[in-house]
């Protein structure tokens, strides 16, 4: 299925843009409205337009159930550090980097519990969606 | 001396690693990998003796989970220590019969029998030398696990499989249930430690008081039982004769049986003093020896025969014990090992030679197998108790013991304890005639004809067996210390003597054998008994109903449960909901009914869009197509999202919105897979009952969202503001939503990102799988 012109020429703009604004929900997720789970959400929002516009060839050549377990395990991972360093499971720090140019940046290492939630969520709803519409071929 | 400490664990854990090794091994060496199984079982008869010839009970104790009080420890006592010499002993001498035994199958499954054999050896030298009931247990289980395994190696024939099946599930509902009788003492006493438990009066007294104390000790009994195949339990044991014959010499004749007795003599100074010991005991043990007795006489699979004589000499010992008589455990048990492992070789011979088991197709292989015979004819002297073999020196020493009088008594009378094991005792000399006369006596059948002698690899070991089966008895006083040194009540005196001067037993003695002789005399009479008792249902027939029933049930319960409509799914975990969140609101006393509510405080905007939202709802269930109620269900959605926006939400409102954008999508890729939708006429009670589900829902949820924005509630217990106050100094975010998620709740959160990864690879196997079977 290659949809029409209008979709395709409108989804060259829009699916980049729309992944880029997930991203910066990402970022943002700690302090304002987002996180990982809404921007995944808006990133599979993202690749459901790219399979109406260009279809599901492109798409289903890779595996995106490796995206959802490559999350998993960076989800786990996290909470497993301070694990072994005797705290908690899923205790979670907060890092502060003096960076030349931003300044002072802080990064809890919830972020990458949250990178594990976005990538799973992403990488669960393009299976889904790959998976369901290639039962019509 | 901690080197000595450390062949205890060595011991038994060395055939555990031999096992691994078996597996990948046997792929190469095929069945020579039966040398490793003689190496490692060698090698732990060595250890063991080098233990028992140290003097004085070694232990190895080290910490394990300290918190639940439990141990890894073990203990080289002289009982424990002749169980383990016999289990490594046989061990040694089923490896180098296996050797010629086990045909020249695939390789990797030779490996694995030998994996198998030598994991289950592991664990039942574990069974001997444990400490800790936790880790006797542990053992225990293993034995079941393994021994299925072994028993069911010829899964390639039904009859394996269910006897296999049958004795795994009854051995393992009595471990598990003795599992719950350890957990009681051990709570109770705060103490797992078997030494501590027999040494220390005071955690017995504690036990005794504990209102628990005839559950644990019933428990206890019932795992002993069911190992040691006591009636009702004992139907398993003939079943699992199907077993390759080196496996049922090893199991069921020297060790895998012998656990739950040998349980019993662990047991017997912890329990021993409660009357209800010997109450159950001892009826349950003369029962099992006099039916072992009569069936094995009356059985026509030589397998069968032994098997059920087994049955019969493991109901001796538990009576024995019920009675307090434990002076002569390692007698009875040596000397039951010996004759019945030689007897079990010599059928496997037979068999190999002559391709069948039945007794009533066999005779007349004395010309043909003459060492075989002479083999057989030893240990039947010592199964039938006849001078001077080492069986009559056991069986003197048991008539001794009932005429002299037991520690205990239960409530059966003396007189026919005597009785009953004297008429047992006879059965089990008819059946010692009837297998040398059936097999080896008479004219020559036709499987007989065409048969050979063995070669040394098969009568190697019944020769070892069935030497030591009649040498031990000619070698009375030396016996005698043996076994008395390692029985499990050493101070016990035991006079064993071939000298016939204690008039008593000898009488008894006799009487048994000439009363046995008449039985096999008058097998005739017998038969037609048995023709007439047939009628009458066995355990066994019994055990299968019961087995089936519960499967009926089972399966009843899952078609009417799990019915696989979605609406009743919905439903119950609807019902389900509602019923725990009202009981919830019931329990505080928190009712809908105090929260004001005034209409004026929603602008006109906010009325508006809730009327449209009631609209789009029951356009949702009022549609007569999919794609309508699709429809309306997204404009349901959207309009939601709008409620955001007016109340300034502006976290949720993005959440909203896409997740309404994409379950959109995922309904559009449905429903075009879906069967046509019909308006179906359901019955006025079922429409009523799905009315009152919503409403019950509906009510539910309307509640709840009413009651967490009022302000009592607020006042009562105010979450919101908790989290918001520690979300920026605790985790350092402002979004407290975002910070519930992925810090306070992350554990949470983490369970529910497994479930989503799962759901994903689940619709990919599922949908991938079912496109390559189209």
């Amino acid at each position: 299925m290659s949809g029409d012109p209008i979709l395709r020429t409108v989804s060259r703009v829009a699916v980049p843009l729309t992944v880029w604004v997930s991203i910066v929900i990402f970022m943002q997720g700690h302090n304002m409205p987002g996180g990982g789970f809404v921007a995944g959400v808006m990133a599979g929002a993202a690749g459901a337009m790219y399979l109406l516009a260009f279809g599901t060839a492109k798409a289903a050549r890779f595996r995106w159930w490796k995206v959802s377990v490559i999350g998993l395990l960076i989800s786990v991972t996290t909470g497993t550090v301070p694990f072994l360093m005797g705290r908690p499971y899923m205790q979670h720090a907060i890092w502060h980097f003096d960076l030349p140019v931003i300044g002072l940046y802080e990064l809890p290492t919830a972020t990458f519990f949250d990178l594990g939630v976005y990538l799973i969520v992403l990488g669960t709803l393009m299976t889904v969606f790959v998976e369901l519409a290639q039962e019509g071929r | 001396m901690p080197q000595l400490e450390l062949l205890l664990p060595a011991i038994v854990f060395v055939p555990f690693g031999a096992a691994a090794l078996a597996l990948w091994i046997g792929r190469l060496a095929g069945q020579r990998t039966g040398i490793l199984m003689v190496l490692a079982a060698a090698g732990s008869f060595v250890g063991c003796l080098q233990l028992a010839t140290a003097g004085g009970a070694v232990v190895f104790v080290r910490e394990w989970i300290p918190g639940l009080k439990v141990a890894l420890s073990f203990q080289g006592d002289p009982f424990g220590l002749c169980f383990a010499l016999l289990i490594s002993g046989i061990g040694a001498l089923v490896g180098i019969y296996s050797l010629s035994y086990i045909p020249a199958l695939a390789p990797a499954r030779v490996g694995r029998y030998y994996a198998a054999l030598l994991a289950f050896m592991g664990a039942m030298l574990g069974v001997a030398l444990a400490d800790d009931l936790i880790l006797l247990f542990i053992f225990w289980e293993v034995t079941s696990l393994t021994s299925f395994l072994l028993i069911g190696f010829w899964y390639e024939q039904e009859k394996a499989r269910k006897g296999a099946l049958t004795a795994l599930l009854v051995t393992a509902l009595g471990g598990l249930t003795m599992m719950i009788g350890f957990l009681i003492v051990g709570m109770t006493t705060e103490s797992f430690s078997l030494r501590a438990l027999t040494e220390q009066a005071a955690l017995r007294d504690r036990l005794a008081g504990s209102p628990l104390f005839l559950a644990a000790l019933l428990l206890v009994l019932v795992g002993a039982m069911t190992k040691s195949a006591q009636w009702p339990f004992h139907f398993w044991l003939p079943g699992a004769m199907v077993a390759p014959t080196p496996v049922s010499t090893y199991l069921h004749a020297a060790t895998m049986v012998w656990a739950g007795v040998f349980l019993l003599g662990r047991f017997l100074p912890i329990f021993g003093a409660s009357p209800v010991w010997a109450g159950v005991l001892v009826p349950i043990g003369l029962v099992t020896f006099l039916l072992g007795g009569v069936q094995a006489f009356l059985d026509t699979d030589l397998k069968g025969i032994l098997a059920k004589t087994t049955v019969a000499t493991l109901g001796m010992v538990t009576m024995l014990y019920g009675l307090g008589a434990a002076g002569q455990d390692a007698l009875q048990m040596f000397s039951h090992a010996m004759y019945k492992g030689a007897l079990f070789l010599v059928v496997g011979i037979v068999e190999h030679a002559t391709h069948t088991r039945d007794i009533r197709e066999l005779g007349g292989l004395r010309r043909t197998m003459p060492l075989t015979c002479i083999l057989c004819a030893m240990a039947a002297l010592s199964l039938a108790g006849v001078w001077p073999s080492f069986g009559f020196l056991a069986k003197e020493a048991l008539y001794a013991q009932l005429l002299d009088g037991t520690p205990l008594h239960g409530w059966v009378p003396s007189w026919l304890v005597v009785t009953l094991v004297v008429l047992a005792n006879a059965f089990l000399v008819a059946v010692a005639c009837r297998i040398v006369f059936g097999v080896f006596f008479g004219s020559p059948t036709t499987a007989a004809r065409h048969a050979h002698e063995a070669g040394p690899g098969l009568w190697l070991s019944p020769a070892i067996l069935a030497g030591l089966a009649v040498g031990l008895g000619l070698f009375a006083p030396v016996t005698g210390e043996l076994v008395s040194h390692f029985s499990s009540a050493p101070r016990t005196e035991l006079h064993l003597s071939l000298a016939l001067t204690y008039l008593g037993p000898i009488l008894l003695s006799i009487v048994s054998l000439s009363l046995g002789i008449g039985i096999y005399v008058g097998r005739a009479a017998l038969d037609r008994l048995h023709e007439v008792s047939r009628g009458i249902p066995t355990m066994q027939a019994l055990w299968d109903k019961g087995l089936e029933a519960v499967t009926a049930a089972a399966v009843g319960f899952s078609v009417r449960w799990q019915s696989g409509s979605l609406r009743w799914y919905l439903a119950g975990s609807l019902v389900f909901t509602v019923g725990l969140s009202g009981l919830a609101l019931q329990r505080a006393g928190i009712s809908v009914l105090q929260v004001p509510i005034s209409l004026q405080e929603m602008t006109w905007y906010g009325l508006t869009l809730c009327g449209m939202l009631g609209f789009t709802a029951v356009m949702v269930a009022r549609s007569t197509t999919r794609v309508g109620a699709a429809i309306a269900l997204t404009s349901n959605g959207f309009l939601t999202a709008l409620l955001f926006v007016v109340y300034r939400s502006p976290d949720i409102l993005l959440t909203q919105i896409l997740i309404e954008t994409v379950s959109t999508i995922f309904l559009l890729l449905v429903l075009y897979y879906m069967p046509i939708f019909r308006p179906e006429g359901l019955p006025p009670m079922r429409r009523f009952v799905n009315l009152a589900i919503s409403a019950a829902v509906g009510f539910s949820m309307f509640s709840f969202v009413l009651l967490s924005t009022s302000p009592q509630f607020r006042e009562l217990k105010n979450l919101g503001a908790e989290y918001l106050t520690r979300s920026m100094a605790q985790a350092g975010g402002a979004n407290a939503v975002n910070v519930i998620i992925v810090d306070f709740r992350a554990i949470d959160t983490n369970g529910e990102i497994t479930v989503l990864v799962l759901v994903g690879l689940l619709v990919y196997g599922l949908l991938r799988a079912r496109r390559k079977a189209a």
